[in-house]
């Protein structure tokens, strides 16, 4: 069929999205959790409150060994990693027939990967085979999925979270340039109505002396 | 005897289908699971010569299954000639009066029939049931051949047998022979629904769309894929794995959020086909199954090819009489009941229990049939490294295309309880791929 509804248009959208949080914030758990190693060496430290108040979720671990545990693997906890990884998986069950079973398959060896590392006695360097999984979801849903505009308005997710996310993180002005620079010719391919001059205004709010990152964030979260 | 080389990668194959989601959903306790289906690698093999003999029962019963439906709602010339007691189709819960003189596209009503059988220690094939709502299970004997071709080629290299893989296209036939113009989709209830992986992977297998009810919508008797701007594409096909009742909120139970309103007054008007077609429950109950082969020989004038297991309806005296007599013997089902539920074996109850249930037989006739217990063939199953036997049934699959097609394999289900005669996926059953040999 050549059109797609509202329905998988939103599953599409939410599958990258939910797939370049886990990723992301995995990554930045690797960081905080190994300046967390140090910790104690220099006093006043305390890496998971930072890590926290700059993604935006609430404290409400306490301690820093109970973050490590429930912040990756906490099912409950809407913020979790684990969380955003079922939600992936919520998204791409829905989606079979679009991505095809085989670019499915690594969303659910993802979360098999994920229930590994939350017995495992080594659950820091398990989580690897998580990361591993969603980049050869990315692989495969490039390479195999042949609609177009499929392709393009899981990676308009994934961009815009991207973009959500490293304005939270309060990165680099060349690295949320790019950032804003890959969505733009994403959005515009996906089929999907956007703001456009939501992309011009965050180009300005990036070339600003002080850049106001909760504006990005804003923009880049209502652009559709 | 078996190929170990086969057997050696079960647990590579179970991996796999994990991996590819091969899954049921079931409910307990309120709490939706999702379970793995486990899948036992030594294949249940049906010779070229016994499954044609099959092939053509199955095929004469679904035929008389179809014609029985199109009479039922229309001018009931089966009930006219005293073939079947009006109490039996007017009792039915599967009865839907909504369907009377609704004529379906090409006149099929039941494009995908799953018929059980199980096997007599005989080697006698019985019939068990009929379904002829939603039947599902197709999808796991296909997966499973993939994978365990591919964790050994040389086993497919030298049998020769039927590639079951092509269900998918029989499948694909069945529902563009009925396509009334435009776009065929499968509609799902949801993932939450017990047999959504089949769904989504027979849309995969097959390009048809799976969609929700809400992405479809009814406009000027036409029915339409709605697009993420507003376009609208025609629909002429729509396999619905949703349930006669919850189809339409407008013609059957208002309370339905999943279906669509209007989409059976689309099918009323011959502009969509409905697989299969509402209404179907009629012959698929189990009351009614003790008369299909009086169907074959009042519809298509022949002697029926597959035996029913006996049965007996309390409807009758002198069938209650016998149960009364027998019922230490006999296995009850409840009508209303499927998937296993419902079931009682006489002797397992106890003098009280059985007092009670004979009560409720008098107070309530119609409800049940009794079966004699067939002693089924037991079939091996890998427990461990060794092998133990287990029941075990076969759901078989007609396809009504241009001509019925009786796919070559089978989901072949097992107990895994070494006592039980419940093969059910729900109740801990497992299931094996059926290799029906070409030569």
């Amino acid at each position: 069929m050549g059109i797609i509804s509202v329905e998988q248009t939103v599953r599409l959208l939410w599958l990258g999205r939910y797939t370049e949080r886990v990723y992301t914030t995995l990554r930045l758990y690797y960081s905080s959790y190994d300046t967390m190693i140090d910790e104690g060496k220099n006093e006043g430290e305390n890496a998971y409150a930072r890590f926290c108040q700059m993604i935006d979720i609430p404290d409400i671990y306490g301690s820093k060994e109970v973050f490590k545990e429930k912040y990756p693997f906490d099912e409950e906890n809407p913020d979790s990693i684990f969380s955003n990884l079922n939600r992936a998986y919520d998204n791409a069950i829905m989606l079979r027939e679009e991505i095809g079973s085989e670019a499915l398959s690594y969303i659910q060896l993802a979360i098999y990967a994920m229930n590994k590392a939350k017995i495992s006695r080594a659950p820091f360097i398990e989580l690897q085979r998580v990361m591993d999984n969603i980049l050869a979801f990315w692989g495969i849903a490039d390479d195999n999925i042949d609609s177009e505009q499929t392709r393009n308005i899981i990676k308009t997710g994934k961009r815009i979270e991207r973009l959500d996310l490293y304005a939270r993180l309060g990165v680099g002005r060349k690295e949320l340039y790019r950032e804003i620079c890959r969505l733009e010719p994403r959005v515009a391919r996906s089929g999907i109505r956007y703001d456009a001059e939501k992309i011009k205004y965050m180009k300005e709010l990036v070339e600003k002396p002080e850049i106001d990152y909760y504006k990005v964030v804003h923009e880049a979260e209502t652009i559709l | 005897m078996y190929n170990y080389e086969l057997l050696e990668h079960t647990d590579t194959v179970n991996e796999l289908l994990a991996r590819y989601g091969v899954k049921f959903g079931i409910y307990k306790n309120n709490t939706f699971k999702e379970q793995l289906f486990p899948f036992d690698a030594i294949p249940r093999i049906i010779e070229k010569q016994e499954f044609a003999g099959l092939e053509a029962g199955l095929k004469q019963r679904v035929q008389a299954l179809n014609l029985f439906l199109r009479d039922i709602y229309s001018d009931k010339k089966i009930v006219k000639d005293g073939v079947v007691p009006e109490d039996f189709i007017f009792a039915s819960s599967g009865y839907m009066a909504e369907c009377e003189g609704v004529i379906p596209p090409k006149e099929v009503c039941s494009h995908i029939s799953g018929i059980d059988l199980v096997q007599g220690k005989d080697r006698q094939w019985y019939v068990l049931e009929d379904n002829l709502r939603v039947p599902s299970g197709a999808s796991y004997p296909m997966i499973a051949r993939e994978m365990c071709r591919r964790s050994s080629p040389s086993t497919f290299e030298n049998t020769l047998l039927e590639d079951n893989r092509n269900y998918a296209q029989l499948l694909r036939r069945t529902m563009d022979y009925v396509n009334t113009g435009g776009h065929t989709v499968i509609l799902t209830p949801g993932r939450y629904n017990a047999a959504y992986f089949e769904h989504s992977y027979l849309a995969e297998k097959t390009g048809a769309h799976l969609v929700s009810g809400a992405e479809l919508k009814v406009k000027e008797d036409k029915l339409y894929y709605v697009g993420y701007d507003g376009r609208l594409e025609r629909i002429g096909a729509v396999y619905r794995r949703i349930s006669d009742e919850y189809l339409d909120p407008m013609n059957f139970n208002p309370e339905s959020v999943i279906g669509i309103p209007h989409i059976y007054d689309v099918f009323r008007k011959g502009n969509v086909a409905l697989i299969n077609a509402p209404g179907n429950g009629v012959a698929d109950d189990k009351g009614i199954y003790y008369f299909v082969p009086k169907m074959i020989r009042y519809y298509l004038d022949e002697e029926p090819i597959l035996q029913n297991a006996p049965t007996y309806l309390p409807f009758y005296k002198k069938d209650m009489q016998y149960v009364r007599e027998n019922f230490d013997r006999l296995v009850l089902k409840d009508v209303a009941e499927a998937g296993g539920y419902g079931v009682v074996f006489g002797e397992k109850m106890s003098k009280g229990q059985k007092e009670e249930f004979i009560r409720l037989l008098k107070r309530e006739p119609r409800r049940f049939i009794a079966q004699e217990v067939i002693d089924f063939l037991d079939i091996d199953i890998l427990d461990g490294k060794q092998t133990v036997p287990r029941k075990a049934d076969l759901r078989a699959f007609v396809l009504m295309a241009d001509e019925p097609l009786v796919w070559k394999s089978g989901l072949t289900r097992f107990s895994r309880n070494p006592d039980s005669f419940i093969v059910n996926s729900s109740q801990g059953g497992g299931f094996k791929d059926t290799w029906v040999l070409s030569q």
